[in-house]
């Protein structure tokens, strides 16, 4: 048994010591008043000849001795408020360690009205109180609290916490943890330790959820007054409720809405739809799902960004930049401008294309170099290789699928910046392309120029071109979309901005940078004078069926009446008892 | 609280009598038939005439028409001797219960007195305790309110024993009558039995109280008897107050039914009624009073 107001001891204190009053208060009450009768001898005939009557009298007695110390015991019980869980055989946990399950799904509502992760800060407040000394951890943010015996302290963490949907964080262990307790919704499966007591908030809830959204590029008309399909979206809804609904589901860009339409969905019925992404214009997607039996609102709404809605602003600076322009041409999501070096001037463009020619300061923006000078400029000293052989294929982004084996250079160049980083060398160890990838710049720099190699004609041009282009716009490159939790990013990142415009904290670990995505929504991630948007999404067929559970476990807590319910049982039964008590003690029946 | 009748209810109880159910020879000349024959007013019967008697009453005309000397004999009227018992226990020491005894007894006694009783007041407990006799005459009526007044309860109840005290000293036949709630714990019965054997008229008058026909409270109580000081723990429920009353009825018919068997008069005396009323009406319906 173990309370959620206090201490174990302190509650089975208060229990005895709330029976034994009430106990002293009965016997008290039961002082009879004296009376004065001129004589006995009635009495006595009376009593004598009702042996049954006075036997009564003393069940009476008894019984409703009985009835005030159950009262006094049940108003006691529904103070400290016990609990049935297991390892509830000890009057205490000594010291615990509570882990608070932070999966998304633990924001599903229950029927009550709270959410489950409601129900396990209660839960875990009852643990704590229940224990020496606790120590609070959730599976997203590892330790937060304690090893403590400061209530208060753990109460102020518990309140500081939200589910953040992570839960590939490693499990949080402290040393001299007598009881682990997990307490979670199921949603998620884990592998646990035998020791770990499993305190389960889950309650069957009907849902209704984007399971899938995302967008995929697509190159579709543009000719003949056909509009230009950029991209196709990709919507996956689902019902998780046990019986039919009908959910209305809504796509929108930017403000204005593309489809909207309410149909009926069967119990675990998903409903697929593709919607063309038509026309340059707002980039950012929205899903939004509604439906009448739907506890969890965290994946009713899915996020997308389509990255040609608007073109690339590219300005090739050279004077004999023929051969990239052949290459752009192809490119519909790519907006050129050329200047030769002498016109050359910032102009808030997305990526610049150098060739054989570089400013005397770097530019703020990302920039794509083709054998730039380095003499006397800030790429430093430059020292040549004729006829340099690049054999193995790098596996940088930026070289990815790049054959090195087409390519015939004449001369590459290699630089003394200790800012550059060569992602491909040839046999003699010349870089043959190089980045730079910091959180002032985003370059790439080619080491041979087309005039020096077969580049223009080589099959792994267009490739490389690409790449660069992708890798230079794109510093938090993402294959589709992210869930909520902790997400890493590169040192080259300077800022994330949450959908609300706010920076998110960093935290670096191990030559990385996290930061925290709590909610869905559409992130900025900026670095080196780039910025690319990541779409944030919780859906996951998986977790928004919350209508099952993994959790087997040896207690409900606040279902069914098992924590919560069980004070509010006592509170009642010790209501309707003093109520019965009274109702006897008009009637007589009752002393 | 004094022993005081108005003048009204002196008046009534004037042309009350105290009914005897026999005649018993008293000791001095009243106005109470006695079982003697003397020289009363009333014609009783004839004797023939025997050496030194009166000639004055020989019946000279029933000699010449029989030629018998015959005596004529008259019934003589004496007075009656009474007996007031009046309990003093403590079980009657409640006002009421006492105030309506000694009242009752000082209206026997001024109807006694009218018509010339010979009376004496007996108060007894567990014994006799000092009796007194106020005279003749309703002038003594006031000696009968001292004494009755002087009375204070005390101590406990033995019927048995005061009747026993009674029936040790020889006392002129008369009627007793015993004032009291009758809660003896050794019973009433033997009591009225040896006044009963002595051959005395016996009349029983029963005060009761509410408080001895209802208990009146309700839950657990600790009753104390008044006269032993025996304390008893009672859970009083409906059924067990229901229980009780019944008891006192059950007490009252008992007594009633004994009375009757035994041949002694009985009325039973409310403390709560009116007291007049319990002289005029229920006396009188009790044939005690005529």
């Amino acid at each position: 048994m173990t309370f959620a107001a206090m201490s174990a001891w302190q509650a089975w204190v208060l229990l005895i010591a709330a029976g034994a009053i009430a106990a002293g208060l009965f016997l008290i009450k039961l002082r009879p008043p004296r009376i004065l009768v001129p004589s006995l001898v009635l009495w006595q005939r009376v009593l004598d000849a009702s042996p049954d009557l006075t036997r009564w009298e003393r069940i009476r007695r008894a019984v409703s001795l009985l009835a005030t110390i159950v009262l006094a015991v049940l108003l006691g019980l529904a103070v400290t408020r016990p609990s049935g869980s297991a390892g509830s055989q000890s009057t205490g946990y000594g010291r615990a360690l509570i882990v608070l399950d932070s999966s998304w799904s633990m924001l599903a509502r229950t029927r009550t009205g709270e959410t489950r992760w409601d129900r396990a800060l209660a839960e875990a407040r009852r643990i704590a109180l229940s224990s020496d000394q606790a120590a609070i951890a959730t599976t997203a943010d590892g330790l937060v609290e304690g090893p403590t015996d400061d209530v208060v302290l753990l109460d102020a963490a518990l309140r500081r916490l939200t589910p953040s949907g992570e839960d590939d964080t490693a499990w949080p262990d402290v040393a001299g943890t007598q009881t682990i307790h997990f307490i979670t919704d199921g949603a998620v499966v884990r592998p646990l330790d035998r020791r770990v007591v499993v305190h389960s908030v889950f309650e069957p809830a009907s849902n209704v959820a984007v399971t899938a959204f995302d967008v995929r590029p697509a190159v579709l008309g543009g000719e003949r007054g056909k509009p230009l399909v950029l991209a196709e979206a990709y919507a996956e809804v689902a019902n998780f409720a046990p019986q039919p609904q009908k959910v209305r589901i809504s796509l929108s860009r930017g403000s204005s809405v593309l489809t909207t339409h309410e149909i009926q969905m069967g119990a675990g019925e998903a409903y697929r739809e593709t919607v063309p992404i038509a026309g340059r214009g707002d980039a950012a997607l929205h899903l939004h799902v509604e439906g009448p039996a739907n506890a969890l609102a965290i994946d009713d709404d899915a996020y997308a960004w389509v990255d040609r809605a608007r073109p690339l602003s590219v300005l090739v600076v050279g004077a004999q930049a023929e051969w990239v322009r052949r290459v752009l041409a192809e490119n519909p999501d790519v907006r050129v401008g050329y200047v030769a070096p002498s016109a050359y001037r910032a102009a808030g463009q997305d990526l610049t294309i150098f060739d054989r020619w570089a400013p005397p300061e770097p530019p703020r923006e990302p920039a794509l170099y083709f054998a730039p000078p380095g003499n006397g400029g800030w790429l430093g000293a430059e020292r040549d290789e004729l006829k340099p052989l690049w054999e193995t294929p790098g596996t940088h982004p930026v070289v990815r699928g790049v054959d090195p084996a087409t390519l015939r250079i004449d001369r590459a160049r290699s630089y003394a910046s200790t800012e550059l980083m060569p992602i491909a060398q040839s046999r003699q160890g010349t870089p043959i392309v190089y980045v730079e990838e910091s959180p002032a710049r985003r370059a790439v720099i080619v080491t041979f120029s087309a005039a020096e190699s077969n580049l223009s004609t080589a099959p792994g041009f267009p490739i490389l071109v690409g790449n660069a282009l992708e890798w230079l716009t794109h510093p938090a490159a993402q294959d589709g979309s992210r869930h909520p939790g902790l997400a890493s990013f590169s040192p080259a990142i300077t800022k994330v901005a949450a959908p609300d415009g706010s920076s998110l904290p960093f935290v670096r670990a191990a030559g990385s940078e996290y930061a925290m995505l709590r909610t869905p929504g559409l992130y900025t991630a900026e670095g080196g004078g780039a910025r690319s948007v990541i779409a944030v999404n919780a859906a996951d067929p998986q977790r928004s069926n919350i209508a099952r559970t993994t959790a087997r476990t040896p207690s409900n807590v606040g279902e069914g009446g098992l924590d919560r319910p069980w004070w509010i049982v006592c509170a009642l039964a010790a209501l309707l008892l003093a109520l019965a008590e009274w109702w006897t003690w008009q009637r007589r029946i009752t002393v | 609280m004094p022993l005081r009748f108005d003048n009204d209810f002196l008046k009534k109880l004037e042309y009350l009598h105290v009914v005897s159910k026999r005649a018993l020879a008293g000791q001095n000349r009243a106005d109470r038939l006695s079982p003697k024959r003397g020289r009363g007013l009333e014609f009783a019967d004839h004797r023939p005439y025997s050496a030194g008697d009166d000639y004055r009453h020989i019946d000279w005309k029933a000699y010449q028409r029989l030629n018998r000397l015959l005596l004529r004999l008259f019934d003589e009227e004496r007075d009656l001797s009474i007996y007031l018992m009046l309990d003093v226990s403590q079980s009657m020491a409640e006002p009421a219960k006492f105030d309506m005894a000694r009242r009752i007894a000082a209206a026997l006694c001024y109807i006694g007195l009218v018509h010339l009783d010979r009376l004496t007041i007996i108060p007894f407990g567990s014994g006799l305790r000092h009796e007194s006799s106020p005279g003749r005459g309703k002038g003594k009526i006031f000696r009968v309110f001292d004494a009755l007044e002087q009375l204070e309860t005390s101590g406990p109840t033995d019927l048995r024993e005061s009747c026993k005290a009674f029936a040790s000293r020889p006392r002129q036949l008369g009627l007793v009558v015993i004032i009291s709630d009758f809660l003896d714990p050794g019973g009433f019965e033997h009591g009225l039995k040896i006044l009963r054997t002595l051959g005395h008229d016996v009349f029983a008058v029963q005060i009761t109280s509410e408080r001895d026909r209802d208990p009146g409270v309700y839950g657990l109580v600790r009753f104390v008897d008044s006269e032993t000081g025996t304390l008893r723990e009672v859970e009083v429920t409906p059924r067990l107050a229901s229980a009780y009353v019944k008891a006192s009825q059950a007490h009252a018919e008992s007594l009633a039914h004994f009375c009757g068997r035994y041949d002694i008069g009985y009325v039973r005396a409310d403390a709560e009624r009116p007291f007049e009323d319990v002289v005029l009406r229920t006396f009188r319906q009790g044939r005690f009073l005529a």
